[in-house]
């Protein structure tokens, strides 16, 4: 070996390490997996081991360590002017400067895309998404005697738990060329949502099925105590700010028991019990117009039942 | 290394010159604390420090309480009442956090009245005005999420109200409503909505835009009361005929 | 000219830096002491009302019962806690927390429908707007408020009608049925028909039917919608029939505002019962008359 100079020297590249890097590896992950893998990692390290040194020792590749300049500071080079003419095809309009300002900022944006955007839309998709309410049974139809108010509190999405709690005016209005009749309302205030009350005495003890609590009521009509809403029988608007009748509920009558599902909105009701016409517009959330030229300022509402 | 021991005054200070050294924040502090404000300041104007004192107090008693609350419509309200009637110091730090609301809403208004009495929101200080307001408006956003939390009857409808006074507004309304509910109704989803919004959202932004009003009150300086008569800023009085400005006005005008 | 009020400012800026530098005092520890004082005082206050809160509460100070039910009764800071939330009550009276009663009020004075958007988001909106626009649209340099008159003046009524309305949120009273039933007694005393069975059991009808959300009597009930208060109305001697006979059918009377109560002409009250209705009206003829039989 040549070491006679006062310069350091390093022994040259090579390539054996690798190999012997493998073989160790291998070895290692051998004493997990199987043993068979451990001779063959133990095989390969040594031949690559023995390559190695053999190298070294022929000394065929030492040299000397370069010179390094010290870094200085110097005044910045015109890189920008020689980078126009070192880029292939001279294409001096596009510096290499700014392509990686601008993929910089354009790497940027889209991890951040990427990060937030999943982000914002399950912030926002799951409450747009997947509205609709399973059908509520309400019991027996033995429950609902023709012509009476009871207001049935039940639950209207069980795995909801008590928070779907909803209570519904129901009244029985018989049948209606062969089928029966319901006035179903909810007893949520058309103008903010209060817990609208019936105007009139209770009549009775209240009785319960399964979850389901009844207790029949002699309104005159129903009052909101929050700001002073006052309906009629049917769930119209009769004083104060409510912004339409009264929201109701679909029903379906199956096997002799009362189901009620989606609610709607209802811009008014014309007439009264079986013969009511009621003017059924989609859902709307409490205080939103759907009738009248008011109505433009709510054009789209988000999906409320799928 | 030096030529001289260390005295025993280097000695106390070590760990403080350690930290400038690295760092630059003890300056920092030396200069927030040793500015200097005009001589004539007025008791009103502790009103500031006040509110923060007060939200600070809301954000710690409110830390406490979120290790025991447990957001969720079947666990919250047994929570509420476990840690007002159970756990020692509940009720303490439960009352404190429901009444510091209402004290840091008063101090915020007080402290709003005062700048406009002081009319501390003009030049150079309108952002500052209009970053108080915004802090006025996170305040009272406050007040309306965390009034959610203890999930009772009060709560609870208070709150649908509130959420479709939201829906009521036009175009967006519905969207607004529907996001803030987490659905069509209040689900089982809109009390830990309601939750992270109170907890995580707001106190984030109050607590950026705090820093900036008062980055701004120590950059842009606290007001002499103007009616003082060595208003900092204001000239000596003198006669209209003298001053070339309109009858009363101070020389020099009448900022800061 | 723009330019010359800009570099009057200025000026003046810098005059206040110069001055702040040459007169002032290190803001620690001569400002900062009344700053410490303060906010212990705030502190203090907070830490107070909480003990107050919860001390003041009557029984065991924990406002449920001994069978976990949660009790009606309040200190003197409100209660403890209220009963769980149920979406599906029927009577319940929300309220927002004391420092929206001003909006909670707002929303009770417009009560015509098309203008509820004023009342949810129009004028708040408007109200913040002005608040945060204040320094651009009040660009003059006066700070004294003796000479600011139109600002001093904007701010006292500003000031007087948030108060007024948080006064007025605060005082709005319902008209719960089940609440009202127990006022019963003391209507009878006061108005005078205690021993008259068909006017209280008229009384305790006329409290559970709706009528208070739109009438007032003897105090309770609701008079923003324009109903009359029936207190004395008695008093006209009109006579129970003809009471009865409008409370059956009110259009009759060209009202068509008040719901038709009569079971004959739609509504849900027998004969009986509004014969009861009209003898308690007949017998109310104030506060602390006389009993008025017929």
């Amino acid at each position: 070996m040549q070491t006679s100079s006062d310069k350091p020297h390093v022994p040259g590249p090579s390539l054996w390490p690798a190999g012997l890097a493998v073989g160790v590896i291998v070895m290692l992950v051998g004493i997990v997996v199987a043993w068979s893998l451990v001779v063959i990692g133990a095989v390969v390290a040594i031949v690559f081991a023995a390559l190695w040194v053999r190298d070294v020792l022929r000394g065929s590749h030492i040299t000397e360590a370069p010179e390094v300049e010290p870094e200085r500071r110097v005044a910045a080079p015109p890189a920008a002017e020689t980078a126009p003419a070192a880029v292939a095809g001279g294409a001096e309009r596009y510096p290499r400067s700014v392509f990686l300002e601008v993929s910089t900022l354009g790497l940027g944006a889209a991890i951040g895309g990427l990060i937030t955007l999943p982000a914002i839309g399950f912030a926002l998709g799951p409450s747009l998404l997947n509205q609709a309410v399973p059908e509520a049974d309400l019991g027996p139809v033995t429950n609902f005697p023709e012509g009476d108010f009871i207001a049935t509190t039940f639950t209207s999405n069980p795995p909801e738990g008590i928070v779907s709690r909803r209570t519904a005016f129901v009244r029985y209005n018989g049948l209606l060329e062969q089928l029966p009749s319901y006035t179903i309302i909810s007893n949520h205030c058309a103008h903010l949502g209060c817990p609208v009350q019936p105007n009139g005495p209770s009549v009775g003890k209240s009785h319960t099925w399964r979850t389901v609590t009844f207790q029949q009521y002699d309104p005159s009509g129903f009052g909101c105590p929050c700001h002073g809403g006052q309906y009629d029988i049917e769930g119209n608007r009769v004083a104060g700010p409510p912004v339409r009748a009264l929201d109701r509920y679909s029903f379906n009558v199956k096997n002799g028991h009362l189901y009620v599902g989606v609610p709607f909105s209802v811009a008014k009701v014309v007439g009264t019990g079986a013969d009511a016409q009621i003017h059924k517009v989609t859902y709307a959330f409490p205080g939103e117009h759907v009738s009248g030229a008011e109505s433009w300022l709510y054009p789209i509402q988000p999906p409320h039942d799928n | 290394m030096a030529g001289r021991q260390t005295t025993t005054y280097e000695r106390i200070t070590y760990p403080v010159d350690w930290l400038e050294e690295r760092s630059g924040l003890v300056g920092g502090l030396r200069y927030f604390l040793y500015r200097k404000v005009p001589g004539d300041t007025n008791w009103f104007q502790t009103l500031g420090s006040a509110t923060l004192t007060a939200f600070l107090s809301q954000a710690i008693t409110g830390t406490i309480l979120a290790m025991y609350y447990k957001p969720g419509p079947a666990t919250a309200y047994p929570s509420i009442l476990h840690i007002t009637n159970d756990l020692w110091g509940g009720w303490l730090v439960r009352g404190m956090h429901k009444w510091g609301a209402s004290v840091f809403i008063i101090l915020m208004f007080l402290h709003m009245g005062r700048v406009f009495l002081f009319g501390a929101y003009k030049y150079p200080r309108e952002l500052n005005w209009i970053i108080g307001c915004l802090l006025l408006t996170l305040g009272l956003a406050e007040g309306f999420t965390g009034y959610l939390l203890p999930w009772d009857q009060t709560a609870f409808w208070a709150t649908t109200v509130g959420i479709n006074l939201n829906g009521t507004a036009p175009f967006l309304g519905p969207f607004i409503a529907q996001f803030l509910q987490g659905g069509t109704y209040i689900n089982p989803d809109t009390l830990p909505r309601f939750y992270a919004i109170h907890m995580l959202v707001l106190p984030a932004l109050i607590f950026s835009l705090i820093g900036l009003h008062l980055y701004l009150v120590v950059r842009l300086g606290v007001s002499s009361p103007p009616w003082s008569k060595e208003a900092a800023g204001t000239g000596p009085l003198v006669p209209a005929s003298q001053n070339g400005h309109s009858p009363g006005l101070k020389a020099g005008a009448t900022d800061a | 000219m723009p330019s010359d009020r800009v570099a009057e400012r200025r000026k003046v800026f810098k005059q206040y830096k110069a001055d702040v530098a040459e007169r002032g005092k290190p803001f620690f520890p001569y400002a900062m002491v009344e700053d410490s004082v303060m906010s212990l005082v705030t502190v203090g206050v907070i830490i107070a009302l909480a003990v107050i809160w919860k001390w003041t509460t009557p029984g065991d100070h924990t406002g449920i019962g001994p069978d976990g039910t949660t009790l009606n009764q309040s200190g003197w800071l409100g209660k403890l806690i209220d009963d769980p939330a149920d979406p599906g009550t029927i009577s319940f009276v929300p309220r927002p927390d004391w420092y929206f009663y001003f909006l909670f009020y707002l929303l009770r004075i417009f009560k015509w429908p098309n203008t509820v958007i004023l009342g949810t988001v129009g004028i708040p909106t408007i109200l913040l707007i002005l608040l945060i626009a204040l320094p651009f649209y009040d660009q003059r340099a006066e700070r004294r408020p003796l000479y600011r008159p139109v600002a001093m003046v904007a701010a006292v009524l500003t000031m007087i009608s948030m108060g007024v309305l948080t006064w007025k949120g605060a005082t709005a009273k319902e008209a719960l049925g089940s609440e009202l039933i127990g006022d019963v007694p003391s209507w009878a005393k006061s108005e005078g028909f205690e021993n008259n069975p068909a006017a209280i059991a008229g009384a305790k009808l006329f409290a559970v039917s709706g009528c208070l959300n739109c009438h007032t009597y003897n105090g309770a009930g609701n008079s923003n919608l324009g109903a009359p208060d029936l207190t004395s109305i008695g008093a006209s001697n009109q006579g129970a029939e003809f009471f009865a006979t409008y409370v059956s059918d009110p259009r009759k009377f060209g009202n068509e505002v008040m719901p038709v109560f009569g079971k004959a002409n739609g509504g849900e009250l027998t004969d009986g019962q509004l014969a009861q209705l009209g003898a308690f009206l007949n017998a109310s003829r104030g506060k602390n008359a006389s009993s008025g039989d017929k």
